[in-house]
């Protein structure tokens, strides 16, 4: 969706939301970064591993995402990450926010004073 | 015949050939370099090492027991270049600021692509930002100098060269000189070595 043109004016918006759609992602299940990348990929958020690990290792450390340990058939263990409790009311204000400057373009469209 | 490298990515051993495991060392370098202070930077590299073992085994079984320089390139591109998460996202600003990545230092080679002799002209020139002849012009210049007004062969700017040529570590590159002179590369094999310990394994001459 989109030509190149935008994508490119887009692409430092998308970066911006990259965090949140990781929220929104480990918030329905726990996930490993190749199911991540997996459900990325068909979007315009596509990224790789060498954007996502240090997201991730950020994220963490501010307490909005958790990993834990697991088995696998095809490896060694990986990591899983699911949302915390932090990331979960941390959602939500994105979601808020995000369904604000939704409303914020709607209204400037219409030509129509906005306020909060 | 053919050397191959045997190295260890988190608990697995893997045969590369050689420019693939050079690749894999200055993929690595980056990574490091482009994590700068951040604190997990150990974890993250473990992290890229664990994907990158998971896509090379798609490239062995059967009879493949070595990946070579062509697979680990598509691999590391599949991995992506490792981008510091210093920008402000989803409005946030809480990153600590300990955690900006610093910018890769500028390193000095010797750049054999395109060189007169051993490229360190091409080489200074590309850590100065300047045009490689104009380098030149002031190498050939020096020398001139010194016959015409010290009056014997130019043993100083002859022996500056041979050292420094000696002394500076060689890059062969296709890339355009600014990029050499920002590019974190491994200056030398054992450095390269030294830097993925963690990866390290036994070296193999194997017939292929």
């Amino acid at each position: 969706m989109g030509t190149p043109h935008l994508h490119e004016k887009f692409a430092s918006i998308r970066k911006g939301l990259l965090e949140f759609l990781i929220l929104k992602i480990v918030s329905s299940d726990k996930v490993y970064v190749a199911d991540m990348l997996q459900r990325l990929s068909t979007t315009e958020f596509a990224t790789q591993e060498g954007t996502l690990y240090p997201l991730l290792s950020k994220m963490r450390r501010e307490g909005t995402v958790d990993y834990e340990w697991q088995e696998s058939d095809a490896g060694p263990p990986r990591k899983y990450y699911k949302l915390t409790a932090k990331g979960r009311s941390q959602l939500e204000e994105l979601s808020d926010y995000w369904a604000h400057i939704n409303q914020t373009l709607e209204y400037l469209g219409r030509g129509e004073p906005c306020t909060k | 015949m053919h050397k191959v490298i045997a190295i260890d990515l988190n608990g697995r051993v893997y045969q590369l050939d050689e420019r693939g495991y050079d690749s894999l060392c200055r993929y690595l370098e980056h990574a490091e370099s482009r994590l700068g202070t951040n604190p997990d930077k150990a974890e993250i590299i473990r992290d890229l090492e664990q994907s990158i073992g998971e896509k090379l085994t798609r490239y062995l079984g059967g009879d493949r027991t070595v990946v070579t320089t062509a697979e680990v390139e598509q691999v590391l591109g599949e991995v992506g270049p490792v981008e510091g998460v210093d920008a402000p996202l989803a409005g946030h600003t809480t990153v600590p600021a300990g955690a900006a990545p610093t910018a890769p230092p500028r390193r000095l080679y010797l750049i054999r692509d395109g060189a007169m002799i051993s490229g360190l002209c091409a080489g200074i020139a590309a850590y100065c930002n300047l045009d490689p002849t104009l380098v030149r012009v002031a190498f050939v210049a020096s020398a001139v100098i010194e016959i015409a007004y010290l009056d014997r062969p130019p043993v100083l700017t002859a022996g500056l060269y041979v050292l420094l040529m000696f002394l500076v570590p060689a890059k062969t590159t296709s890339e355009g000189p600014t990029q050499t002179a920002h590019e974190p590369v491994p200056v030398k094999v054992h450095r390269g070595v030294e830097r993925v310990k963690a990866l390290f394994g036994r070296v193999h001459h194997t017939p292929q």
